[in-house]
């Protein structure tokens, strides 16, 4: 045990004082009485003016003497050593995550996480700073750099559970960037081991060590991994997946629902370790459809998927073209575009079109909304240059979301127009000799291509569809997509032209108003079930619904690994740690009040 | 010197007498039934005449009808001996108001129904020892000397129940009043036993003052014995003066048990309580005064 505060140590002056103070003498007034044999023979001194006399045993000054020596120990804040080792900085990453809402550890793996976390806290000495950062999606610092155990308590206690996987790896790179070359600092996850891939930016290791605390135990359960409707020609029906990731037979009821009503009630069984996929009705005109386990298993996040079953607006999407199937094709790979195809010839500017794609042709005036141009003809207005022969062709910005799976590597373009003149906009595709594809979001989002997609063999390639898709969902995203979205997973809604309100309903009953007149990004997706996007049109109120399910067979499984793959440490020195510290001077300074409680009460009886 | 009893006090007590449960034998007339036949008009039996007899006493009725000489007696009557044990030691010395004073007009009152009634009253102060009141007083003439002469006695020394013994066993049977406060070391009872063992018929007042049954103070003090000047601390507290008061309580229902025992009268009696009601209510109610 040691002491924080040994200068406390001169209160202890108070002992001899008291003792002293029992050595004087009081002075006594002197009473006659009638019959002294009649008297007890007990004295107390409770004053002293008169040096000195012998001391006498009293309950008294035994009782005053133990809680000045209370005080005293108290006042020396003793600290017994604890079970953790500390750093000087220690940062807690406490994962808040879908998974730590399991119920196998009672009441549940996060408060499990919270209770070893403030324990932690609890032992941290004068001198040690502590960060708590909770993982979760989107990870945050919910205290930095304090020793404030209150303020900790509080801010550990207020974390919630986010139904999102745990992003590890942004949490690990919030830490690193709170910790400074030559920190004594140490990380503690405390965790189910749930988390998602680290990146591998992470490869060179950490400024500090991290400790994987595991919190779990179990694997056992049920969960709805996939929920999707699908049209087709007779009728429309739902497909559902069902996993069992425990060891055990499992037997669950399945509900059936649609816009809440009860369809259907189905008992299952479920072998350990299997799956089974069922298709299930879905009436004409409903608008989502629900499936609820009643499986009572440990993780209530999975039993519960939504999707939403009426299909979304088509977009009227124009292809001006002498003639391209590999562009007819891709396009019409967007369920949602309604495609006309006409001739040059045959173009008149219309506004009943969403999109307009203009192939080989450039009208004199561009449609006032995306348009995706390829090979503007020369002497157009946005023909560039005299074609150059094109050697190997590159992504201007490998990280652009535009280029996600797109891979250019076999791609081949024989020759293109000279972009480099063309303000356009930014390059997105280009090669050694010229930009061969800009965009640029003023005053539409709008695509050029240099190139005729018959001199170049990208059409034949994989990246060709991938690429249609992202520019056209770039252009165009869907007004409200009908999909299932992962909790904490952005949505982008488009507002409908002359919408004077958009606004968003959640599951929970909660609203949030959306901008008009903009594409917004909706991120407040973390509660699970249908969300509800009313726009007011003309004073009529239009409604379209997305779905948020968790759907992810690496959170279900649940069971928490035993080890955890974690970066290495970068740290050049040694990390040094001493044990924790436990102060126990609030239970000293109680008993010192009991005493003087007693003391008191033995005073008042006379002892 | 202000006199021991106001005159009003002595007027009421002229009503009152002391009250015997026998009949007594006294070395003269009086006013009390004796054991004795005696002139009196209160006829007590007849006897065979006898020569030597005075014949005045001769029944001619029963010796008209008998044809003998009959003898017709009459109960005697006789003074009462009263004698008055007064203690006036150091710790009757003490309360408001004092114990000793309030003694003396008690015995002066007690004294005073006696003389009235002439009786004969015999004055004896103690403290360690016997002090004689003087010579044996009677009729109402003598209270004024008596009063004087109790006026007159210091209160001081050591109480010696013991040492009262062998002055209550040369009594002739008759009443004895004993006026203490019951505190001293010794124990009283002894004294009890010789008053039963002289056939003496009479009560023990214990006196005692309000600041004895009613503690007025607390905290520390140097306690010294009123009688024996020994002296030690103490601290009163609620719980040392709950010991006190518990070690009183016993000490006075220990002389009350003694003296039913011997069959005397007792009664517990406070210095605040005016001599007018402690004679009139309180002795009343024991049956020491009619």
């Amino acid at each position: 045990m040691t002491v924080l505060a040994p200068l406390a140590a001169v209160l202890a002056i108070t002992l001899p004082v008291i003792i002293g103070l029992y050595f004087l003498k009081i002075r006594r007034p002197t009473r006659v009485v009638p019959a002294l044999h009649l008297w007890p023979s007990q004295i107390r001194d409770r004053q002293a003016n008169v040096p000195w006399q012998r001391l006498r045993p009293s309950w008294l000054l035994f009782l005053q003497l133990l809680a000045a020596a209370a005080l005293v120990a108290a006042a020396l804040q003793p600290v017994l050593p604890a079970g953790a080792s500390l750093a000087r900085h220690s940062i807690v990453l406490l994962d808040a995550s879908a998974s730590m809402q399991a119920t196998d550890v009672t009441p549940s793996r996060l408060a499990e996480a919270k209770r070893q976390v403030n324990a932690v806290i609890d032992q941290l000495g004068p001198s040690d700073r502590m960060t708590v950062i909770a993982v979760g999606p989107t990870s945050r610092i919910i205290a930095s750099v304090t020793g404030d155990r209150d303020a900790l308590h509080r801010a550990v206690n207020g974390i919630t559970p986010s139904n999102g996987p745990a992003d590890l790896s942004s949490a690990l790179a919030l830490a690193a960037g709170l910790v400074r070359s030559g920190d004594d600092a140490r990380a503690y996850l405390f965790s189910d081991g749930i988390v998602q891939p680290l990146r591998s930016s992470f490869a060179a290791g950490l400024p500090f060590p991290v400790e994987y605390h595991r919190v779990g135990v179990s694997g056992e359960n049920v969960g709805l991994t996939s929920l999707t409707v699908r049209t087709s020609a007779q009728a429309r029906a739902a497909y559902l997946h069902l996993q069992n990731f425990g060891q055990q037979v499992r037997s669950v009821s399945l509900e059936w629902r649609a816009d809440g009503h009860l369809l259907d009630v189905r008992p299952l069984t479920l072998p350990p370790g299997q799956g089974q996929d069922l298709v299930l009705p879905v009436p004409s005109d409903a608008i989502s459809v629900t499936a609820r386990l009643g499986a009572g298993d440990i993780f209530a996040v999975d039993d519960t998927a939504t999707a939403v079953a009426r299909t979304p607006r088509a977009f009227k999407v124009l292809l001006v073209t002498p003639g391209n199937v590999f562009l007819e094709q891709a396009l019409r790979l967007r369920s949602d575009f309604q495609l006309d195809v006409v001739a040059p010839a045959a173009y008149h500017a219309s506004s009943a079109y969403a999109m307009t794609v203009l192939d080989r042709f450039a009208p004199s005036l561009l449609p006032d909304g995306p348009v995706l141009i390829v090979d503007p003809p020369v002497g157009s207005a946005l023909a560039g240059g005299p074609a150059v022969g094109i050697g190997r062709v590159r992504a201007v910005d490998a990280g652009d979301p535009l280029l996600a799976n797109v891979d250019l590597q076999d791609v081949h373009v024989a020759r293109s127009e000279d972009l480099r003149a063309s303000t356009f906009g930014r390059p997105l595709i280009g090669s050694l000799q010229t930009p061969l594809v800009l965009v640029r979001d003023e005053p539409f989002r709008q695509v050029l291509v240099g190139f005729d997609l018959h001199e170049s063999d990208l059409p034949l390639r994989i990246a060709f569809p991938i690429l249609m898709q992202n520019l056209s969902e770039w252009m165009l995203p869907p007004s409200v997509p009908s999909h299932s979205f992962s909790p904490d997973e952005p949505v982008t809604i488009v507002p409908e032209p002359g919408a004077t309100s958009v606004s968003v309903v959640r599951p929970d009953g909660s609203r949030r108003t959306l901008a008009t007149g903009a594409i917004a990004t909706f991120a407040e997706t973390d509660p699970t079930g249908l969300y509800t996007v009313e726009q007011v049109i003309a004073g009529q109120v239009q409604r379209s619904w997305f779905s948020v399910n968790l759907f992810s067979d690496s959170i279900s499984q649940l069971k928490p690994p035993d080890r955890l793959t974690l970066p290495p440490t970068r740290a050049v020195a040694i990390q040094a740690t001493h044990r924790g510290q436990l102060e126990i001077w609030p239970w000293i300074a109680l008993a010192a009040l009991a005493v003087v409680t007693a003391e008191w009460l033995a005073f008042h009886r006379g002892l | 010197m202000a006199p021991l009893l106001e005159p009003a006090l002595l007027r009421r007590l002229e009503a009152l007498a002391l009250q015997v449960r026998r009949a007594v034998s006294g070395q003269m007339g009086g006013e009390r039934r004796s054991r004795r036949r005696g002139q009196s008009v209160e006829f007590a039996d007849y006897r065979n005449y006898t020569p030597g007899d005075d014949f005045r006493l001769i029944d001619w009725n029963a010796y008209a009808r008998l044809d003998r000489f009959m003898l017709r007696l009459f109960v005697a009557e006789e003074e009462l001996p009263l004698s008055l044990f007064v203690d006036l030691s150091g710790s009757m010395d003490w309360g408001k108001p004092n114990k000793a004073d309030t003694a003396r007009q008690l015995a002066g009152a007690i004294a005073y129904v006696a003389l009235a009634a002439l009786d004969r009253v015999r004055l004896t102060v103690f403290a360690e020892g016997e002090t004689s009141g003087g010579a044996p007083s009677r009729g109402r003439r003598a209270a004024a000397t008596l009063f004087s002469r109790l006026q007159s006695f210091p209160a001081g020394g050591v109480t010696n129940y013991e040492k009262l013994v062998w002055p209550i066993g040369r009594q002739r049977p008759g009443m004895t009043v004993l006026i203490t406060d019951g505190l001293g070391e010794s124990p009283l009872d002894p004294a009890l036993r010789a008053l039963q063992r002289a056939h003496q018929e009479g009560a023990v007042l214990q006196l005692l003052a309000p600041q004895e049954l009613t503690l007025d103070w607390s905290g520390d003090a140097r306690l010294k014995d009123a009688e024996t000047g020994v002296e030690r601390e103490f601290t009163a507290t609620p719980l040392t003066q709950g010991s006190y008061l518990k070690l009183l309580a016993q000490r006075t229902d220990d002389i009350e048990r003694a003296a039913h025992r011997r069959g005397l009268r007792f009664a517990r009696l406070s210095t605040s309580e005016p001599i007018d009601e402690m004679v009139q209510i309180t002795l009343r109610r024991i049956g020491l005064l009619q």
